[in-house]
Parts: C-alpha cells; structure tokens; sequence
C-alpha cells in the first residue's frame, strides 16, 4: 500500500442536504458549506474522525432516479458490491473490495489485528442487543475470511503501556517535557500536528498500538512463524477511520515494509462477514493465535474514554512502588464526553493527571501547555465522544437517541470484559514478559525505539481549501 | 368514560426543519423490526421506506405526512376497507391493501405512497400473479400504501418501556393549554431541531383561537 492520499472522509454532493448536523458535531470545524447546499470538507484541518459520518441521515432514497446508480455508488466508496445498508450524504472510503482479494491470495501470509472494541459492537450489525461482547466469534469468523493468523491490537496496548508507562515514569522523574500526552489516537496527532506544533514535544513518542502490533507482526512473529516479513500482509480491525490515514503514514514501516497494510472499520468486518455468507450469530467460539493474541484486561480498557490512563497507572504504580495496587478498578478515571481530571498518589508522588474525550475540549490544555501553566503529568486524549467506543468507524446508529445507551452498552461491555480476565496489568501478561525477555529487551531499549517510537512532523501550513 | 377528542397528528415547523432526514430514518426503523432492522444501519436489507417525506422548496424545507383527517377521504375511497381509524389514528392494515392508489389519489396532503412490501427482510411476493422478468416468469411482488400511523403500536412497545427513544420530541396538548412531555412518534421524538410537534386537539377548541388567547 502506497501512502495514503485519499482524504477518506467524503460528503456526497447529491445526497448532501445541507443540514449541517456533521459540522455541529466536527470538532475541528473542518467542514464548509452555506446551510441547504452540499458541504465540503477542508482536508487540512479534518483530523479523519469520521463523527460526521455517524451523525449524516440524508440517504439515497432507492425510489429517486435522479441519483447515481446504487452499484456506481458502491465502487466509487470502495464497498463491496453486496453491501445492502442504505447509503448516507457522508462516508468513508472502503477497502473490504481490496482486502476480499487479498485475502484469496494464496500467496500471502495474512495476519490480521483486531482493536479492543471490535468485539464489543461487531454483533450490533448482526441484529445482536448494543454493546454484545463476542470476541470468540469475532476471531471464528476472521479465519473463515481466510486469515492465517487472528491477532489482537489488545496485545499491542499492553505493548503501549510497557513502553509508555516507563516514559512517562523517566519524563516525570527528569522533569523534563511535561505534561506528556498519550499518542495511540491518530486524530487527535493530526491535529496537534495541524492545529499545535507546539505541542508535538510533548506527545509519548510511542507509535499507537496499532502500528505497534503491525510492526511486531513482521519482525517477531514473521521471525517466529518462519515466514519471509515481505509475504506478510498485515491487516487492522479498526473501529476508527482515522486509523486508515495513520497506516498510510510514511514513516510507519519497518525497514521499508509497512506496518499495516491495510485498514477496515467494524463496519466494514460485518460487511465482508455478510459477503461470504458466514452466520456470525452462531459461529462456535475460537480462541485468537499465540503470541501477538494474548492480552491483560489492561489493553482490552483501552477502547473506552480513560482506559489508556487507567492501564498506565495500574503499570505505573507497580513500577515505581514495587508494591502491588491496592483497587485495580479507577472508577475516578471512567466517565465520557469532555476533560476530567484526578490525582493518583504514587509512593511519594502526587500525579497529576487530565482525560480529554472529544477533540473539541483538548484547546484549553493546549492553552495551558503553550502558556506554561498546565498542571499535569500525563494527559489522555481521544478525538471521540467517549474514546473508540464511538469512533468514525463503529456501527452507525439509525436512531440518534439510542447513541447514548449504545456508548454505555459497549463501554460497559468493555469494562466487564477486563474484569473477567485472569491477568489485568499489562505488565503481568505472560506473552508481554516473553516478548521483553526474548525479543525486545527491556522498555525503551534499542529494538523498541526502532520499531515502536516515532516522531511526529508540524502540519501548519497557511490553511487552505481544496 | 373515555373523553371524545380529535385524532393527533405530527406537524413541523418549516422555520426550524434543517433538511436532515433523521425523522425519515427513525420512521423507516421503528417500522421494520420485523424486516430484521436493528439499531445499527448494517441491519437494513431493504430499501428505506418512511412514512413522512422531507420535501425541499426553494424557500423552505419540511417534513410532510398524514393529518389523520377525521373524516378520511383515504379511507372513504378504499374498496376494501383497509383504511380504519384505530386509537385516535387512521391507519392502514397493510396485508388487506390490494394497492390500488385510490387512497393516494384522494388524499389532499399527498401524504400515502406505494412501495413494494417486505417480510423478514424479502420482498413479499403474491401467491398468484406473475410476471415476466429476464425471460420467465416470476411471483410479483406486492405493492402497498405506506403512511403515518402515528406509531401507534410502537411507542407503547418497544420505546417508551425499553426507554430506547427518549422523549426528547414535545407533545402539545391545547385542552390544557401548556406543553407536556409523554411519548412520542419516532419522529418527533428523533428530530434534533424539535421541529416537529404531536398536536393533540381537543374537540371545539379552534387552535388559532386558543393559541391567540395564549399569547395575550
Ligand atoms: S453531510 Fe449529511 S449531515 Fe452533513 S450537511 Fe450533508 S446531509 Fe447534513
Ligand atoms: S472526519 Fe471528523 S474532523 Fe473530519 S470533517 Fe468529519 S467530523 Fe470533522
Ligand atoms: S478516539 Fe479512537 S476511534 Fe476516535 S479518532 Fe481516536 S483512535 Fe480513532
Ligand atoms: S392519508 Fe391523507 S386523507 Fe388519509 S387521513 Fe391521512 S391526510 Fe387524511
């Protein structure tokens, strides 16, 4: 896959009605238009959140001849020809049609990664109650896709939080570049790279886990499966659109080899599912493949508002105290739309810290950061409403006053999801322990910075429209 | 004893209506449980099929549907009575509907359509007439009116109970004079500008006056 310059987030001009509900939820005010006439999207300033896609109810009424054909519709949004779901004024670039091929490659060694909340909203686009949790299915069925190996972005959190926690712990000990903003939410990078270069020193160099595993997946897995890393097609399960842009990202490859090959959304999962006529409600459980599929409850938080903060100190505290947290449940930490803030007493260390859900509240942080005066440590960021849980790239709700309850139901999901694991710190699952002992050393080390650290570049330019 | 009152029906507000089509979405969903249709878009197999119409003029736009008249013409004309006034709505029993458009034709607000039908997500095909598709011949598929049944065995179902649509919609109700929240169409209770209104009247009452007296 080449770097991607498709915008991916699109507005449908003759389905577009001009309502402008998509620019009341942007949050970067990145969409441009009169009220009744289409709109248009500034690509500089759109962080590729893909909320206006959720929100936009303006269909292609099937009775309307005046329309584009349904079928021209289809491939010009890179959705596979059987997809049956009306079609809205807002939308995302597909890649089911590419990856259907892909995957009938004998070829290639397919490897796919899917991120904590597939499993907690997959189901809903089965006619499953919000927020079902099915991860058991989920990896059944992604094998009948032809997949050879069925990974977990859960496993590349635990990775995240290794990596993450010990900068943290050494930027903290050092004083130096605080606070220190999370990094895993690539809409959220895109706009501190557009819209606060100033910032950019301040963000975890980690790479998100997505690109993590990606990067693992052709280096020690590749190395463990004896398979040749260029063979390797590297897929993500995504519940975020934004994630399509970061894959494409230059400097996400391993030794000219991308990460991630190829991105598609929950939503685009259940339509390859439909495509082959898997029935995914009664798919026998299966479990994910060793070792890039175990995972702590620690990654699996990571889909909802505060589950990156959360997993960080349930690490972090153990780290540093040596002593095992008393209460592995941060319920001061979890809540949803806008910025809160606690303070997590750490041996002697008073740490301060902020969670920012929905990108529109991070500008006064970023205020607070330019002018010297913010008071945290370690600052969470997601671009969405309550973190992935209600990313651009979830199921899309046909009723608006449901988006409330599907938010609860899958984050309650989630949480319930990490309390039945048997290991719930990153740090104490074993497959993470291995990985340090037989592949990257210790955190911070020589082969993290290679594969899991990157920088990040300022995207200011004098904005312009296209 | 059950008080007399006029049937309610849904008006909008073109001043407020932004155009958006959610009513039309929410209509479509809450209608076709039976079709399979979920919360999620990825349930929908068939086409969208609502009950009220966003319609766009230059000036204006609005959402338009039945006003559940008290003396239907809809009704009056339909040979096989499967137009009837149930609960304070006037509805149409789909599986009577033989589709002959009488009732389209009479109605003065254009608020009846004809689509095809569905049944567990299929079209839903008559048992004897045919006709001839791609060279053989085939089950036709039936066609029906489609219009505001003011959601009649919906709200007190599935919505209000499971709480899955809010009353965020506003009931007015002129006997008392004031605005009161209680459950409410799909529509109404879906539309983020509340531009759409349940107008319970009551019998005698003229709305102008009423309203007028309000205002003083
Ligand atoms: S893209 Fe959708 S939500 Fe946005 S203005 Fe157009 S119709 Fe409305
Ligand atoms: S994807 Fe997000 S940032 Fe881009 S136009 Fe849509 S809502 Fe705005
Ligand atoms: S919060 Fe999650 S889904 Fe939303 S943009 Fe960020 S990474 Fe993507
Ligand atoms: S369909 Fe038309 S004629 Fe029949 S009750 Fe409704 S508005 Fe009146």
């Amino acid at each position: 896959m080449t770097p991607n310059i498709d915008p991916i987030i699109h507005i449908d001009e003759e389905l577009c009605t001009g309502c402008r509900r998509c620019a009341a939820v942007c949050p970067v005010d990145a969409i441009i238009g009169e009220a009744g006439t289409p709109q248009r999207i500034d690509a500089h300033r759109c962080v590729v959140c893909g909320q206006c896609v959720q929100t936009c109810a303006a269909y292609a009424a099937e009775s309307d001849p005046s329309l584009t054909s349904r079928a021209e519709k289809l491939r010009q949004r890179g959705q596979l020809s059987s997809v049956r779901e009306p079609l809205f004024a807002a939308y995302s670039t597909g890649h089911a049609i590419e990856l259907k091929e892909a995957l009938a490659d004998p070829k290639r060694y397919k490897v796919v990664q899917c991120a904590p909340v597939i499993r907690v909203s997959l189901a809903e686009e089965f006619g499953l109650p919000l927020g079902t949790l099915t991860p058991g299915k989920m990896a059944a069925a992604l094998r009948l896709l032809n997949f050879d190996r069925v990974y977990d972005t859960n496993f590349g959190a635990d990775v995240t939080i290794m990596e993450e926690g010990s900068e943290l712990i050494g930027r903290v000990m050092s004083g130096e570049r605080l606070p220190m903003f999370t990094s895993c939410c690539p809409a959220w990078v895109k706009h501190a790279e557009t819209a606060a270069p100033h910032v950019l020193d301040h963000l975890s160099s980690c790479k998100s886990p997505m690109q993590m595993v990606g990067a693992l997946v052709k280096t020690y897995s590749a190395e463990l499966d004896g398979i040749a890393p260029a063979d390797i097609l590297s897929v993500a399960v995504m519940p975020c659109t934004c994630k399509k842009f970061e894959a494409g990202r230059e400097e996400m490859n391993v030794d000219g080899l991308r990460e991630v090959d190829m991105v598609i959304t929950t939503r685009e999962l259940a339509q390859l599912i439909k495509d082959k006529g898997i029935d995914f409600i009664n798919l026998p459980d299966e479990p994910f493949d060793s070792p890039l599929g175990k995972y702590s409850g620690a990654g699996t938080i990571f889909g909802a508002t505060g589950g990156v903060m959360e997993a960080a100190i349930r690490t972090g505290y153990e780290l540093v105290t040596h002593e095992s947290i008393p209460n592995l449940q941060l319920d001061f930490i979890r809540g949803d739309e806008g910025i809160r803030t606690a303070t997590v007493q750490i041996g002697d260390l008073e740490l301060k810290v902020a969670m920012v859900a929905g990108l529109k509240y991070v500008s006064s942080i970023l205020e607070q950061v330019a002018g010297g005066t913010c008071p945290y440590h370690f600052i969470e960021v997601m671009a969405c409403p309550e973190g992935c849980v209600s990313g651009g790239g979830q199921p899309k709700l046909l009723l608006e006053t449901q988006r409330k309850s599907a938010y609860q139901a899958r984050k309650s999901s989630i949480y319930r999801h990490d309390s039945n694991q048997k290991v719930r710190k990153s740090h104490e699952n074993p497959a993470i322990i291995k990985l340090y002992k037989d592949f990257l050393g210790e955190p911070l080390g020589h082969t993290s910075h290679h594969l899991l650290h990157t920088k990040f570049f300022s995207r200011k330019v004098k904005g312009e429209l296209k | 004893m059950k008080k007399e009152r006029p049937n309610s029906f849904v008006i909008a507000e073109a001043g407020k209506c932004i155009g958006c089509k959610a009513c039309e979405l929410a209509c479509f969903a809450v209608h076709n449980r039976d079709n399979g249709v979920a919360a999620a878009v990825g349930t929908v197999t068939t086409p969208v099929i609502p009950r009220l119409y966003v319609i766009r003029t230059d000036s204006f736009t609005m959402p338009v549907q039945c006003r559940h008249c008290e003396n239907a013409p809809c009704a009056g004309v339909c040979p096989v009575q499967a137009i009837q006034q149930e609960e304070g709505a006037i509805t149409i029993d789909e599986d009577r509907c033989i589709g002959c458009k009488a009732c389209a034709m009479a109605c003065p607000f254009g608020a009846i359509s004809l689509y095809k039908a569905y049944s567990s997500g299929q079209e839903h095909k008559q048992p004897h007439l045919r006709e001839r598709l791609d060279g053989h011949l085939e089950r036709k598929t039936r066609v029906i009116a489609y219009k505001c049944d003011l959601c009649h065995d919906i709200v007190s179902d599935g919505n209000t109970a499971s709480g899955e649509i809010a009353a965020a919609g506003r009931v007015t109700d002129i006997s008392k004079g004031d605005m009161t929240v209680g459950p409410v169409p799909a529509c109404v209770s879906v539309c983020p500008e509340q531009a759409l209104t349940l107008v319970s009247p009551s019998l005698g009452a003229s709305r102008s006056r009423k309203a007028a007296g309000l205002r003083l």
